[in-house]
């Protein structure tokens, strides 16, 4: 494939550009504004969707490219970087927030859409899109204000009681995590002397290991609350039930797994020998996560908080493929890292199924309280059915995505030898399973209250495709990646191999910054781990 | 709330701060300037005009404009991105040199996306501060009410 490199801007520009266009129509009234709003979304996503896909098939194949914003050369200018990681995280994205958009126009409220739900959405995307593109670390801080502002306003859209006490500790929280991404990156531009990722790469083996833990720490700090990672998660279960179910939707499929994706970038990049020596820690982590967020899902009355604590249990997954991302295994380095993306792709996916199932559920019966629901499996019997698939993929059942992706992911830790969280992560699989059985009794099972009073607009044949058909095709795509695994496999180790090898991060971005005149070891990990360490 | 000193205040000082602001907007590519602090400038007039005629007779003015003006704000800003790709690149500098009686003036797309910038911050910060000013109006209104009653 041969295009031009700016190509790249795109993925911030078209939704920055329709977002910003579906705002000057707040202007104009009421019943067309909606209606153009959802039109020029409509063409953002596609587009959006459409691009990704291009830059999955370049980068799968083996590419990876860099685009200097304005022409300005490397370390000066922001630099934007794409490879397969990225590639996957906007394609996935992408493919969600397509997903979601019908169900949203079928479901949203006439004044949460007057207020403007569309714009606040597209500038969601392209807060998402720029973090999964940049190669510049304060220009990450600030792709990470723009997704937190836009999903305050989605948040806190239509103005309820619950809502503003929910957005009020969503806000607050994930102000402290920027706040230490910003103190990173200002410590990082005081003694390494630039914020390109790239050159921080560069540098980094120079400087004192004091320096390096403080930076890794910070980020660990401000990433891990950003994904909700014990014990900075508390913002999550408080907020996300608040909301428009569509919205708790498009955040899961979409917030926290930016912070994991930051993870992903930043520490194989900058530090990846300090994914061995701090293994310990980040494998604790990983099982406070996993064990607290699983917990916390027995005691919840509803299914959007009961789901939630969900999401964090299984970041906690992820932190263990993160874990053993730099780890020896038999099929090389980088494999545990592999599954953690993953891993992450199949949460994303079949996260983002269960929510929309349960959001019809909630939307449909008038009630998300598990005990004055049950029964809905007569209602409902096929969304009940895609709902149990679901389900079954997040517990990691055969022949789904999450099968493929525990089981990997167990093999990776029993292989390179850490027992302790292996055990841990197969005994919250069977907890997450017991949960699942308790939704499913509680909403599904049994006798349907008679009092469920369904919402005239949702009555229609239209809406209700619109809510089924974006569930349908999640589910199929979690089975698809669950018996076609070895494709799947092949497309996430040929991000992770892109991910761990940093001379051609810096190769890609610039040459010329592997700085001559300093003689500073760097080379790839762990290739030459002692000169690069120390 | 709608003092005549003020009134008289308003008449005189936003027109001539909002000149003041163009200056600034025009003198920001080397200079300090710019804008971002152009646009403060101009909220900070308008806000003499929600002091003098009170918030409720200035949103009625420019109420259903400041959303629209932070899009249209925002498009600018792009445009002048995506000018950038016809000299080679997403955001790369352009700019046009002519002479306007014997005065080199320069332009180009960076000012253009300082101008985006200007109608943001412009949208932003009258926003801010008629809601405060609402806020404000409000409480006092209350007490008013509450003083009243034995």
């Amino acid at each position: 494939m041969n295009v031009h490199p700016t190509i790249l801007a795109m993925p911030v520009a078209i939704p920055l550009l329709f977002g910003a266009l579906s705002l000057l129509m707040q202007g104009i009234r009421t019943p067309h504004r909606v209606r153009v709003q959802q039109i020029l979304a409509g063409i953002a996503i596609g587009a959006n969707l459409i691009l990704a896909l291009l830059l999955l098939s370049y980068t799968l194949s083996g590419g990876r490219m860099s685009f200097q914003m304005g022409l300005w050369p490397a370390p000066f200018g922001i630099t934007v970087y794409i490879d397969g990681l990225s590639a996957i995280m906007l394609t996935t994205v992408g493919l969600l927030s397509a997903l979601i958009f019908p169900f949203a126009v079928a479901t949203m409220d006439a004044e949460r859409a007057r207020l403007g739900f569309y714009p606040m959405a597209l500038f969601l995307l392209m807060g998402a899109n720029g973090a999964f593109i940049t190669g510049d670390l304060f220009n990450l801080y600030v792709f990470y204000e723009v997704l937190l502002m836009s999903s305050f306003v989605l948040l806190t859209l239509g103005g309820t009681p619950s809502q503003i006490n929910g957005g009020i500790r969503y806000v607050v929280l994930n102000l402290m995590g920027s706040m230490m991404l910003l103190l990173a990156a200002g410590i990082t531009y005081g003694t390494l002397g630039t914020l390109n990722m790239a050159h921080i790469a560069v540098r980094m083996g120079a400087t004192p290991y004091l320096v390096q833990a403080v930076i890794a720490g910070l980020l660990l700090i401000a990433f891990g609350a950003k994904a909700a990672a014990f014990p900075v998660f508390f913002w999550l279960p408080s907020s996300y039930h608040t909301p428009h179910p569509a919205v708790t939707a498009l955040f899961s499929g979409v917030l926290t797994k930016v912070g994991m994706y930051s993870l992903f970038r930043t520490f194989p990049l900058f530090f990846p020998w300090l994914l061995d020596e701090w293994q310990p820690l980040i494998l604790t982590i990983a099982g406070l996560t996993m064990v607290i967020g699983v917990l916390g899902a027995f005691a919840q009355p509803t299914i959007r908080r009961l789901l939630s604590f969900h999401i964090i249990s299984q970041i906690g997954y992820m932190f263990m493929g993160l874990g053993v991302a730099m780890a020896p295994t038999p099929y090389g380095v980088g494999f545990g890292l592999a599954l953690a993306i993953l891993f992450l792709v199949h949460n994303q996916i079949v996260k983002t199924a269960l929510l929309l199932g349960g959001g019809a559920v909630e939307l449909e019966t008038g009630t998300g309280k598990l005990n004055e629901l049950g029964g809905v499996v007569a209602l409902r019997p096929f969304q009940a059915a895609l709902f149990f698939l679901a389900a079954f993929s997040l517990a990691g059942f055969p022949p789904t995505s999450g099968f493929i992706g525990k089981l990997g992911l167990l093999e990776v830790t029993f292989s390179s030898g850490s027992w302790v969280i292996a055990a841990v992560s197969v005994f919250v699989s069977l907890l997450t399973t017991m949960s699942m059985i308790r939704l499913w009794q509680y909403v599904f099972w049994g006798k349907p209250h008679s009092k469920y009073r369904m919402p005239k607009k949702l009555a229609t044949q239209g809406a209700s495709m619109a809510m089924t058909v974006p569930v349908l095709i999640l589910v199929v795509l979690s089975i698809a990646i669950g018996v076609m695994a070895q494709p799947a496999l092949d497309a996430v180790q040929v991000a992770a191999s892109q991910v761990i090898d940093r001379v051609g991060y810096v190769e890609t971005v610039g040459p010329e910054l592997t700085a001559s005149d300093l003689q500073i070891p760097f080379g790839n990990y762990p290739a030459d781990a002692v000169a690069a360490g120390r | 709330m709608t003092e005549i000193y003020l009134r008289l205040v308003n008449l005189i000082l936003t027109p001539l701060i909002i000149l003041v602001a163009i200056l600034l907007f025009l003198r920001g590519h080397d200079l300090p300037g710019g804008g971002f602090i152009a646009g403060l400038l101009v909220a900070a007039a308008l806000e003499l005009t929600i002091l003098s005629r009170g918030a409720t007779v200035t949103r009625e003015q420019y109420g259903p404009w400041l959303i629209p003006l932070v899009g249209l704000g925002l498009l600018v800003a792009v445009i002048a991105g995506l000018l950038g790709i016809y000299g080679g690149g997403f955001f790369h500098g352009m700019w046009i040199e002519f002479y306007l009686g014997g005065d080199k003036i320069k332009m180009g797309t960076p000012q253009l996306f300082d101008l985006g910038v200007m109608l943001v911050v412009i949208g932003m910060g009258v926003t801010y501060l008629l809601r405060l000013s609402e806020a404000a109006e409000a409480v006092s209104k209350n007490d008013a009410v509450e003083g009243e009653q034995p």
